[in-house]
């Protein structure tokens, strides 16, 4: 499948599932379940952080349309697209990353995976967290979110781009 | 000039990034307060299409449930109906309509989209302009309050629920002897809890005491439910209980609601409106 192709199939079928599927979804403890920051991470290692920045930015408009949030979620992929390069340089390998490879589990090893878009995820929950509720009195509040939903978050992302997205790259 | 450009050059990365973060912060604080256009809200046309979509196919799960409740009011109405009862005496009672004169209306709807885990939290629901509906209006379920109508397209509104920030919906406890005005409000944590301020802790609130909507705004009528007393504590340093109190209706599985219309409103608006401002 073409490069091009498969990541808009992608944005498509992330934000979809977001807004239809995670955003419904009511598990209690205020966990919020979120998957559009695998998206992020998974955009090819060449692609500037500017263009980043603009899927980004489209992409969270849509599921702030369709959830109400008004900019919220946009302003927390902003940032965390903004933050890529710079967890992606300071994890990478000494000679830069290898442009055939994908920041996939299967391609970079399940422990860079997990390290850097575990960052990643945690700076992006807190953030949302942090402008959502914005009272620095219940800071303990907004950790406790982050917590549990970055951290369901990231076991789900885990299992969406093992099973689903895995299946698109062998055809 | 060159200084600038190569400025410019060197933090562009930076700069687009502060534009999107100042956009989206800007789009996120106005429109928590003054949606103005429908297309950043559910209401647009294409997502609403979507959410209904979504609706025909998730409306379903909770069937039987809403048709137990539907049919649980139908006898508490029927029972309260005069020609059904059985008159004592014949003379002394009897309904005079002129003597009452109906001030509410009530507009059914249908919950469509919703959330309830977010710090405010919204329900997508299918009237709007063109049955009447107006911002500001309140909404309840049979079970109990649910919030105001915070903006209308031509077909669809959204309802401020009052699981947001600053709903500030007037409520008193219901007691045997004193009525005690409170603001409801929410933390954020459970949406099954919520909280009211502005109760002096010279009153006792008695535990499992029941909650009702004042009425004093014109927006919801008097008696409404809101909840029950769960907790009580005295604030440190202030004369204040903190009370929490348990929602009668469960925001998580709400499917119909009502939306309260005051004929009333635009006479008492227009009256209130003749108090004079203060001058500083």
């Amino acid at each position: 499948m073409n490069v091009v192709t498969k990541h808009i199939l992608r944005f498509f079928v992330l934000t979809f599932l977001q807004a239809l599927i995670f955003n419904q979804l009511n598990i209690g403890f205020g966990i919020h379940l979120m998957i559009q920051p695998l998206f992020i991470m998974l955009l090819p290692f060449e692609l500037g952080v500017i263009p980043i920045m603009g899927l980004a930015f489209l992409m969270g408009l849509i599921i702030d349309i369709f959830s109400n949030t008004y900019g919220l979620n946009t302003s927390a992929l902003v940032l965390m697209a903004y933050l890529r390069p710079v967890v992606f340089k300071f994890y990478g390998p000494r000679e830069g990353y290898d442009p055939l490879k994908e920041p996939t589990a299967q391609d970079m090893g399940t422990r860079w995976f997990s390290t850097v878009f575990g960052i990643l995820l945690g700076l992006h929950t807190f953030w949302y967290f942090l402008i959502e509720i914005f009272e620095f009195s219940r800071f303990f509040f907004i950790l406790q979110k982050t917590i549990l939903s970055g951290g369901l978050s990231f076991l789900l992302a885990l299992l969406v781009q093992s099973f689903l997205l895995n299946r698109n790259q062998k055809k | 000039m060159r200084n600038l450009i190569a400025f410019l050059q060197r933090f562009r990365i930076f700069l687009v990034f502060a534009l999107l973060q100042v956009l989206a912060i800007s789009w996120y604080v106005t429109y928590l307060n003054f949606p103005r256009n429908q297309y950043l809200t559910t209401t647009n046309d294409i997502s609403i299409q979507v959410l209904e979509w979504e609706n025909d196919l998730t409306k379903h799960f909770n069937l039987s449930k809403n048709n137990t409740q539907l049919q649980w009011e139908n006898i508490y109405w029927r029972k309260r109906q005069p020609q059904f009862m059985y008159q004592i005496s014949r003379a002394k009672y009897k309904i005079n309509d002129t003597l009452f004169e109906q001030q509410y209306t009530y507009i059914p709807a249908e919950v469509i989209n919703s959330s309830v885990t977010r710090r405010n939290n919204y329900f997508t629901i299918n009237v709007g302009k063109a049955q009447g509906i107006k911002k500001g209006m309140g909404v309840f379920c049979h079970e109990g309050v649910v919030g105001v109508i915070h903006y209308c397209s031509d077909h669809y509104s959204l309802v401020k629920t009052v699981l947001t920030k600053d709903i500030n919906i007037d409520v008193s406890i219901q007691m045997k002897k004193s009525d005690l005005p409170g603001l409801l409000k929410w933390d954020g944590r459970n949406p099954r809890y919520g909280m009211i301020t502005g109760i002096n802790n010279d009153l006792r609130i008695k535990k499992w005491s029941k909650v009702v909507t004042r009425g004093g705004s014109g927006i919801f009528p008097k008696g409404l439910p809101v909840g029950k007393v769960s907790y009580t504590e005295p604030i440190e340093g202030q004369a204040l209980w903190k009370v929490e109190i348990l929602f009668s209706a469960d925001y998580r599985s709400l499917q119909r609601v009502y939306i309260i219309k005051n004929m009333h409103l635009d006479e008492q608006q227009a009256l209130e409106a003749q108090i004079p401002a203060d001058e500083e």
